[in-house]
């Protein structure tokens, strides 16, 4: 009922008075901080990222209501303040998509900034630069263009009604950037197999080690090898599945490779990052954490 | 029996093993990092291992300040996290070294929050270390949030400026390699850490030195020697024995349940005369610790909110 009076459909005038009045209280909220002593600003900032902290983590020790549709009325007490504690984490996931807007404003400041400083000094490679600028700019006016577009009349959102913007952003989207960030991905395989040259060359016992493990899972992989090597441990057993040599096909020894190497070295791995993230998490939440630059 | 429904669909079965498990694990870390702030004032210190990519930072540094060519940092293209945050500590202290150098750096972000934090970081060091004129503020840049558009911008520069150090420690996806065999091409030394597993491996084959898994937590408390930072390290150790422990148990538990009990019930819940060895999922070991879902008649009959909606006059807009 109390965020009732914080929440307007989208688009309406309500929802503009309200994100009025908020980007006000935010830019009073920033200037009161920017002018009080660090000591008191660092107090601000612990109380604030505690009881984020704590509202996540409550969020995930507090029962969580079976099966809960948002029509229905809590079944108990249990049950009202796991509903009040959803939406007290929805809203912190809305405060968070503002500040990451705002943010990136400050990440197009920066582009704005290293590389209209190059185009206007002229620095070395300023074409580059040039070159991003008109990009990133012609993306935002189309982009925009298109968004107003299909907000005064959706009958342009089928492809049979489409005008400048339409036709101009597709190729733009769709026909250059999606198509350049393929090619990047593309590219990869040729790193792979650079790398891979690098990483398999015999120098040690390990680099060994790997070199065969890897031959033998990509042989395991070629349908034509894997094939050839199931018929000749058939001819082996004599077709006899219960023959021991039934174990020495590429296939079993790369699925053996799989499950008694690999996984449990995944999981280990795996392990030792979730405790380091849950340790790390603990340090931000109770502000234990100084940093290295400290 | 089916337990009485109290409003948490987590606590039934046996869930609550994981937050009890996460309480026991929280308290290991805080209770160590207790230890290691009284031990640094009793003078006993903690011994933590060497470790190899952190031993490079350097050497990295050094060989970049010969060269007179500046040292590349990338915190990956995650978000702002517990990750990115400790990417940035270790680029902090990157930063430290290469100031008092007068080497040049260069940050670049795909995330508009950790250029923020970045550039609030860098230029916090550069300042504790009174070289503020060295500072750069274009050393730090926001380059894109797209993943292949940041691969491109990254590249680009690793090309470009023919960097000395690469250090790439944070999350990683696809562009992993892209960065690490971009920066091989040049001549760079690079240290290399990700929280993903399916990177590491392109890491290990591309890069000189590689922060694998937890080492990339433990990088801050080797680099800083923080008793906070070397207590949580220890509490750490203290979470693996357990897990260790628990592993040898519930091996040695399901294994010994599985060769000298049977079951009576069959899977139809029927009772049979015929004990029948147990499956997988009967075994006490695996029940402590999997999840079983909500049973249907579990789930309370609740009422329905009353309809707030204002009501309008037939025919009226």
């Amino acid at each position: 009922m109390m965020l009732a009076q914080f929440i307007a459909p989208g688009g309406s005038a309500d929802a503009r008075n309200l994100a009025f009045i908020w980007f006000l209280v935010g830019v009073a909220v920033v200037v009161a901080l920017s002018r009080t002593p660090s000591q008191f600003r660092r107090h601000v900032v612990t109380a604030f990222t505690f009881s984020a902290g704590l509202l996540y983590v409550m969020s995930w020790l507090w029962p969580k209501p079976a099966a809960y549709n948002p029509s229905q009325l809590p079944y108990n007490n249990v049950e009202s303040v796991g509903v009040k504690i959803a939406e007290g984490v929805t809203m912190m996931g809305s405060i968070l998509q503002v500040i990451q807007g705002v943010l990136l404003f400050l990440g197009v400041y920066s582009v704005l900034r290293i590389h209209g400083g190059r185009l206007t000094k002229m620095r070395k490679d300023w074409q580059y630069s040039a070159a991003l600028l008109v990009a990133m700019f012609t993306m935002i006016i189309i982009g925009y263009w298109d968004f107003y577009d299909g907000r005064q009349n959706p009958n342009v959102l089928s492809a049979e009604n489409w005008g400048f913007a339409q036709y101009a952003k597709d190729f733009l989207f769709d026909g250059l950037l999606q198509t350049m960030d393929a090619a990047m991905f593309s590219i990869i395989a040729f790193f792979i197999l650079n790398a891979a040259y690098r990483a398999f060359r015999i120098r040690s016992v390990e680099a060994t080690v790997l070199l065969a493990t890897a031959l033998i899972v990509m042989l395991a992989l070629m349908g034509g090898v894997e094939y050839a090597s199931g018929e000749f441990v058939k001819r082996v057993t004599l077709e006899d599945p219960g023959h021991f040599f039934n174990n020495f096909t590429l296939t079993s020894i790369r699925n053996w490779i799989g499950a008694v190497f690999q996984q449990p070295s995944i999981r280990g791995l795996e392990w030792g990052i979730g405790i380091g993230a849950l340790s790390m998490g603990l340090r931000l939440w109770l502000n234990m954490e100084r940093g290295l630059s400290s | 029996m089916i337990a009485q429904y109290t409003g948490g669909e987590q606590y039934y079965g046996t869930n609550w093993m994981q937050i009890v498990l996460v309480l026991i694990f929280s308290t290991f870390i805080i209770l160590n990092i207790r230890r290691a702030e009284a031990g640094k004032r009793s003078g006993k210190h903690i011994f933590i291992r060497r470790i190899a990519g952190l031993n490079a930072i350097d050497e990295a540094i050094g060989r970049a300040t010969e060269m007179g060519k500046p040292v590349l940092m990338v915190p990956g293209i995650g978000t702002l996290s517990a990750v990115s945050v400790q990417a940035l500590n270790i680029f902090g202290h990157v930063t430290r070294s290469a100031a008092r150098f007068a080497t040049p750096i260069r940050l670049c972000c795909a995330d508009a929050a950790v250029y923020t934090v970045a550039q609030e970081i860098i230029g916090e060091v550069y300042q504790s270390e009174g070289l503020s004129e060295r500072y750069d503020q274009d050393s730090v840049q926001f380059v894109s949030d797209r993943q292949f558009a940041f691969a491109t911008g990254v590249s680009g520069i690793i090309h470009r400026e023919k960097v000395a150090a690469a250090f790439f420690l944070g999350e990683f996806f696809a562009e992993s390699l892209i960065f690490a065999e971009t920066a091989n091409a040049v001549g760079a030394i690079q240290v290399a850490g990700s929280t993903q597993n399916t990177q590491t491996p392109f890491f290990i084959a591309a890069c000189d030195y590689v922060l694998i898994s937890d080492e990339f937590y433990a990088a801050s408390a080797y680099l800083s020697r923080q008793p906070v930072l070397l207590g949580s390290l220890v509490g750490q150790d203290w979470i693996k024995m357990t897990m260790i422990a628990i592993t040898v148990l519930g091996v040695f538990g399901n294994s010994c349940e599985r060769a000298f009990t049977k079951a009576t019930e069959g899977p139809d819940k029927k009772v049979y005369a015929t004990p029948r060895t147990k499956s997988a999922s009967e075994l006490t070991m695996t029940k402590f610790v999997s999840i079983e879902p909500v049973p249907e008649k579990m789930v309370p009959k609740r009422e329905e909110k009353p309809d707030e909606t204002p009501k309008t006059e037939e025919g009226a807009e």
